[in-house]
């Protein structure tokens, strides 16, 4: 457990040991420094405790760990060790091209305003789904909406790699078209084999260690 | 002496509303997983909201201190 989910809980514990004193005690009110402890006690120390926990949760719900907590998500956790370059979650893994613990969060969050809230409120759906319906099974799974090049390019724009490849400049309309989303990164035949949980049997997988 | 003892009952109230809150947010923060992050907004949020809310309702309502020396 972070040390900072400690500290929140153990917060969140004296404000409370705090919450019963003051109002269990008679006559707190009865004096001006009375009443601002009450303020304080009753009113600050509660809201920041839980914007803190809610800050402490959105700041996990963005792990790797968190992620792969579903079962219905172990196989695109494993996808992530196929030892094989051309699976693009796995290359951006295995590489740390995305921070290993995040892995997740940093491809499939949304870099446009707001774009932690919405993933975030993807993630309540995703919830829902998981306990209160029949989820599909982790091969149906498909994105809510096409993925959008943006992902790609808050990291890869600017890049050598990117920018001077020989496939992105094979022809003049080719880097335009991916930087205005119009030519999708994978799904347009380029950058096609993402996870592909479909034939991770097949594969061999990459242990750490080695 | 009646509307001070309302106020103690709505602090009371408040507190308890604090308390389960503040509770059911450390469960949560323990808990670590994906549905501990729904109880704590739904559940923990709501607490702590309905104490605050509770506590600034006991303070407006309650008399002033001139209203209490016009009486």
């Amino acid at each position: 457990m972070p040390q900072l989910a400690i500290l929140i809980i153990v917060l969140a514990l004296l404000s409370a040991a705090l919450v019963a004193v003051v109002t269990l005690r008679p006559g707190t009110t009865a004096t001006q420094s009375g009443r601002i402890l009450v303020f304080i006690v009753l009113f600050l120390l509660p809201l920041f405790t839980l914007a803190m926990g809610v800050n402490a949760e959105i700041e996990r719900s963005k792990s790797t760990k968190f992620c792969l907590s579903c079962h219905i998500m172990e196989p695109f956790g494993q996808s992530l060790k196929v030892d094989d370059p051309t699976y693009l979650a796995a290359s951006h893994y295995q590489n740390h091209r995305v921070p290993k613990d995040e892995a997740c969060y940093t491809c499939h969050t949304n870099y446009a305003m707001f774009g932690t809230f919405k993933a975030k409120l993807a993630g309540f759906r995703h919830v829902y789904a998981y306990y209160l319906t029949t989820p599909p099974a982790p091969e149906a799974l498909r994105l809510r909406e096409p993925f959008n090049n943006r992902e790609c390019l808050h990291c890869h724009l600017g890049a050598r790699s990117f920018e001077q490849g020989a496939m992105h400049n094979a022809d003049a309309e080719t880097l335009p078209a991916v930087k205005a989303n119009k030519l999708s990164c994978v799904s347009s035949g380029c950058h096609e084999t993402v996870h592909n949980i479909a034939h991770l049997k097949e594969q061999k997988l990459w242990s750490e260690g080695n | 002496m009646a509307t001070k003892r309302a106020l103690e009952s709505r602090l009371k109230l408040a507190g308890v509303l604090l308390i389960l809150g503040l509770l059911t947010e450390s469960v949560c923060l323990l808990w670590g997983q994906p549905i501990a992050f729904v109880f704590l907004i739904g559940l923990g949020g709501l607490f702590v909201f309905a104490g605050i809310a509770v506590y600034l309702l006991a303070i407006a309502s309650s008399p002033t201190e001139r209203d209490q020396g016009s009486s």
